[in-house]
């Protein structure tokens, strides 16, 4: 490979904001044969890093016998199923060894965590803080189903760096080069959550308050001034997976948490009002203001629904930048949603989002709906069953899997549990060059087993219950 | 296209018209069926009054039929049950030869013997054939009687037996049957009822039977169904949708015998290691514990307690055992056990999430879709030990007795238990956190019929149990002659 080819991939591995002089459009209008011949050089410089320096990710090279990579299909075998970030024991957990968590997440990061000392740690988020404090890693979290929560090490450096692409994309339009103002915006952020916590959404806040305020977080407007306890959220899992086991009865909860268990319902319970009254104030103050508000779909189309029907329009800068993601979980909203929340808010566009914690990449929407991949993000179309790779050509809906370039402390290939169809042989209707995904993503597991009648007498993880409602309002 | 259809039998009639269309998402078949909204009306009995019929028909009467049921269930020469099978390819997560196996099978359930053990083993053949006597101690003669009811039937789906046990068990306890069949298993029910009425085509019994489909959770059909002046009990096996479902129409006059979605487990003593035969023969019993049907049922093993210990010598033993089952699973026959027809993708994940390190557990085979058996190297199951499917076991080394309970939750049916000195150790402990069938390592799925499922009896709770009373003031103090209290 030439010398100026590899050190061009290194660059954009490093800094691809830098290598795009600061504009999406350039990132998004490179030629493809370009992108993947960088792309081809980038996953054989990490693979040579990590393969030597990822035990877990050695240990499967090893057992495959793959030495090399050269095209994107020799990837897909080392490709991780997001699982990994979880496979680790949650007795640990439960159990507070964080030293034997330490041992297990050594192998899964190539950041020597080795001699970072546990002793003193009660409760998940000290472990946490711990880490923060003596590591240059910062684990995020995510819950889920089993009983137990991923923990995925992030470079702190990487993590910040993911922010200044979401401030690079948010304010900034495919087409047009960028601006003073679209880059370095400065305006009130509205976060509709907690104000910190461990969950990958969470961990953006601390950046959000500084990133986008021009460092004032009296400009950081969140519903609630606490962090998310990491412990809670895991007490949560537990349970859903006690629920799931028929092991309720037996379920030991740690007696600090379970005192504040029942603040939590109360606040859960308020939650509805105080989402309302938070949100009410935020219009009334902040009127006409530019902004960065981010939200779920179904509480931006309820809230311009509400404020239509009061005659309230543009309520905002026509600037301001909106952003919405993460799935209707159960919620309908009408078709002309978006119509109505522009209306509403007085904004050109609402920004939406597909990426997964396990890559940390965020890929951006266009105006025509398609999620464009970022240059240093490898996309894949897998067979559900079978895992093997669809076709790169025609229209192919499957499993979505990424590998991301810029990744250094963890490997960046996953597998995700998501149905994402990809035109390869198309380019978008808005014009850009990248490879888009369609605006329809669904999870398997909400594929799977819904509604289609089949009775079994044995008795499945689809157990729900009542009491493992509790918490899900505040895990986003 | 739908790929088969299923017709609506009420009662004797047959009915093949005014199809629509269901299923047909998440990779299952599409199948019609006539409009369940047309017929809804006509599926319930007229008249509690119209079970009477039935009530008069001898037992002896009943045994006759369902003997001659089951003799033209011949899977050869029976075209219903062919219809059966060919929908059950498309339907059902088994392999022909498995399929095959079971529809072959069909007829013994309904033998002589077989029906009159049920019946007599569940309720007792006096209750069923008339007024049982006895006097009581203050000199009253009591006299019951085991009534029939009327009953709608949510049976599962896995397994063509099931719809089998179904409908006997209706014939026994003299009920009129409702059965809404479960897309899983779309043509079982008709096809048994379609040959009762080719056999006896104006007999009670199969004027007491319809079978039919709709959406189990369709609101506007079971509204008009579900209400106790029409049904008296349903009986709903497994499905925690389907039965939480089903729960909102339970009221005064409706009950619901619920045969709730379960899981099975085994534990394993010391015992087992004494000898490399006696550790082969083990294995073998595990195995099919695991692996018969697929470990699609409720009786299926799926997390295996070994009281090998968890030390080094320990953890040998137990991962040997594992290396044995696995080997043991793939050698089970076909009729019984094959590799599954599709694997559970989530199980999938998380179980190549555990092959990427040793630490923890360890991974035996699961390389497609043969099977495998995951070892734990200390004494917790893996977290996602509920979606263990496709003949996938964990192994779980225990150091002492207290920890067994573990293996044992609310949702345990039957634990397959060796040796079975161990079990009679265990068998006055294990109810307590749960378990309703403890059984010799190796029987786990074959299932005695005549014995009460679940920890409860459903043919006691399907009947209605009358009592006629003479209470002759000679014999019995009469309360308008007792003395007023001083």
């Amino acid at each position: 490979m030439s010398q100026t080819l590899e050190a061009r991939a290194r660059h954009l591995m490093k800094d691809p904001i830098g290598f795009f002089d600061n504009s999406i459009t350039k990132m998004h209008r490179m030629p493809k044969e370009e992108v993947e011949a960088l792309q081809r050089i980038g996953m054989s410089i990490r693979f040579k890093e990590h393969s030597k320096s990822i035990e877990i990710l050695r240990n499967l090279t090893q057992r495959l016998g793959i030495t090399e990579v050269k095209e994107f299909n020799d990837l897909v075998p080392l490709l991780f199923p997001h699982t990994v970030f979880k496979s680790y024991p949650p007795a640990l957990l439960d159990k507070k060894r964080f030293d034997l968590l330490n041992q297990w997440l050594n192998k899964v990061t190539n950041v020597d965590i080795s001699k970072v000392d546990v002793s003193g740690c009660d409760s998940i988020d000290a472990w946490l803080d711990r880490m923060d404090q003596q590591t240059p890693i910062t684990i995020i979290t995510s819950s889920g189903t089993t009983g137990t929560i991923s923990l995925i090490p992030k470079g702190k450096e990487a993590f910040h760096y993911g922010m200044r692409v979401w401030r690079t994309f948010l304010f900034q339009t495919f087409g047009e080069e960028p601006t003073k103002a679209s880059l370095y915006p400065d305006v009130d952020v509205i976060w509709p959550n907690f104000a910190g916590g461990r969950l990958g959404s969470l961990r953006l806040a601390d950046y959000l308050k500084t990133e986008f305020t021009g460092g004032n977080e009296r400009r950081f407007h969140a519903l609630y001034p606490a962090a998310l306890d990491t412990d809670l959220t895991f007490l949560a899992s537990k349970m859903r997976a006690a629920a799931s086991r028929g092991e309720l009865d037996r379920l030991k909860i740690d007696p600090k948490l379970l005192a504040r268990k029942a603040e939590f319902e109360a606040m859960q319970a308020r939650a509805p009002q105080e989402m309302a009254a938070f949100l009410d104030k935020c219009m009334r103050e902040l009127r006409g203001k530019r902004v960065l508000m981010i939200g779920p779909y179904n509480m931006l189309h309820d809230l311009a629904a509400e404020g239509l029907k009061k005659g309230i329009r543009n309520v905002f800068a026509r600037d301001s930048a909106i952003m919405t993601g993460g799935g209707l979980k159960g919620y309908k909203v009408p078709e002309n949603w978006r119509e109505l929340v522009k209306e509403f808010l007085g904004v050109d566009r609402i920004q939406e989002m597909y990426g997964m914690s396990e890559v940390g990449v965020s890929n951006w929407a266009c105006e025509a709906g398609h999620y464009h991949v970022q240059p240093w993000n490898i996309p894949y179309v897998l067979d559900p069953d079978t895992n093997e790779p669809l076709p790169r050509e025609g229209v192919q809906t499957g499993r979505a899997a990424f590998f991301d370039l810029m990744n250094e402390v963890h490997w960046g290939g996953a597998i995700s549990g998501d149905e994402i169809t990809i035109d390869w042989s198309t380019p978008c209707r808005c014009g850009l060059a990248s490879v888009h995904i369609h605006h329809d993503i669904m999870r398997f597991s909400e594929k799977q087993g819904v509604e289609d009648d089949r009775i079994t007498c044995a008795a499945t993880q689809q157990v729900t219950s009542e009491v493992i409602d509790f918490m899900r309002g505040y895990e986003s | 296209m739908s790929a088969f259809n299923i017709p609506l039998f009420i009662r004797g009639q047959v009915i093949e018209q005014n199809w629509v269309q269901f299923g047909g998402r998440g990779g299952s078949a599409p199948f019609s069926a006539p409009d369940p909204q047309q017929y809804v009306d006509q599926l319930p009995l007229d008249s509690p009054i119209a079970l009477r019929d039935l009530q008069e028909v001898s037992f002896a009467e009943i045994l006759d039929l369902l003997e001659e049921l089951g003799q033209a269930l011949n899977f050869e020469t029976n075209r219903y049950v062919q219809q059966a099978y060919a929908a059950a390819l498309e339907a059902a997560p088994y392999p022909p030869s498995m399929l095959q196996g079971s529809y072959i099978g069909l007829p013994i359930y309904f033998a002589r013997d077989r029906v009159r053990e049920i019946a007599e083993q569940s309720i007792g053949l006096d209750y069923l054939e008339g007024w049982v006597g006895r006097t009581l101690q203050d000199g009253r003669q009591l006299r019951v009687r085991a009534f029939g009811a009327r009953a709608l039937h949510i049976p599962a789906g896995n397994g063509a037996l099931i719809s089998a046990i179904t409908i006997i068990r209706n014939a026994i306890t003299r009920s009129d049957g409702i059965i809404k069949i479960p897309s899983n298993d779309p043509l079982t029910a008709t096809a048994i009822a379609r040959t009762l009425a080719d056999v006896a085509p104006n007999h009670p019994l199969t004027k007491h039977l319809a079978v039919g489909y709709w959406k189990g959770g369709d609101v506007a059909v079971e509204e008009k169904l579900y209400r106790p002046e029409h049904i008296e009990k349903i009986i709903a096996w497994g499905g925690f949708a389907s039965v939480k479902h089903v729960t909102r129409y339970i009221q005064p006059g409706l009950e619901l015998i619920s045969l709730d979605p379960k899981r099975s487990a085994t534990i394993i003593g010391p015992e087992a290691f004494a000898s490399d035969e006696i550790l082969e023969e083990v294995a073998m019993r595990t195995a099919c514990d695991v692996g018969t049907a697929n470990q699609e049922g409720c009786s299926c093993a799926r997390v295996v307690y070994v009281l090998c210990g968890t030390d080094k010598e320990g953890l040998a033993k137990i991962n040997r055992l594992g290396e044995l089952i696995y080997e043991k699973l793939q050698q089970l026959p076909s009729h019984l056990s094959t590799k599954a027809k599709s694997f559970n993708r989530e199980l999938r994940d998380h179980i190549e999430a555990t092959r990427m390190d040793d630490t923890f557990y360890r991974v035996i085979g699961a390389k497609e879709n043969e099977g495998g058996v995951i070892v734990s190297q200390f004494d917790e199951a893996v977290d996602y030990s509920p979606l263990l499917s496709g003949r996938v076991a964990n192994l779980v080394p225990v150091d002492d007795i207290t920890k067994v309970a573990d293996a044992v939750t609310a949702y345990t049916q039957t634990v397959g238990i060796y040796p079975d000195s161990l079990k009679e150790q265990l068998r006055d402990l294990l109810p307590l956190f749960g378990a309703q069938r403890l059984t010799s390592l190796g029987y786990a799925c074959h299932v005695a019929i005549a014995a009460p499922q679940d920890a409860l009896e459903p043919l006691r709770r399907m009947c209605k149990w009358i009592v006629e009373e003479t209470c002759d003031p000679r014999a019995v103090t009469p309360l308008w002659r007792l003395p007023d209290l001083p």
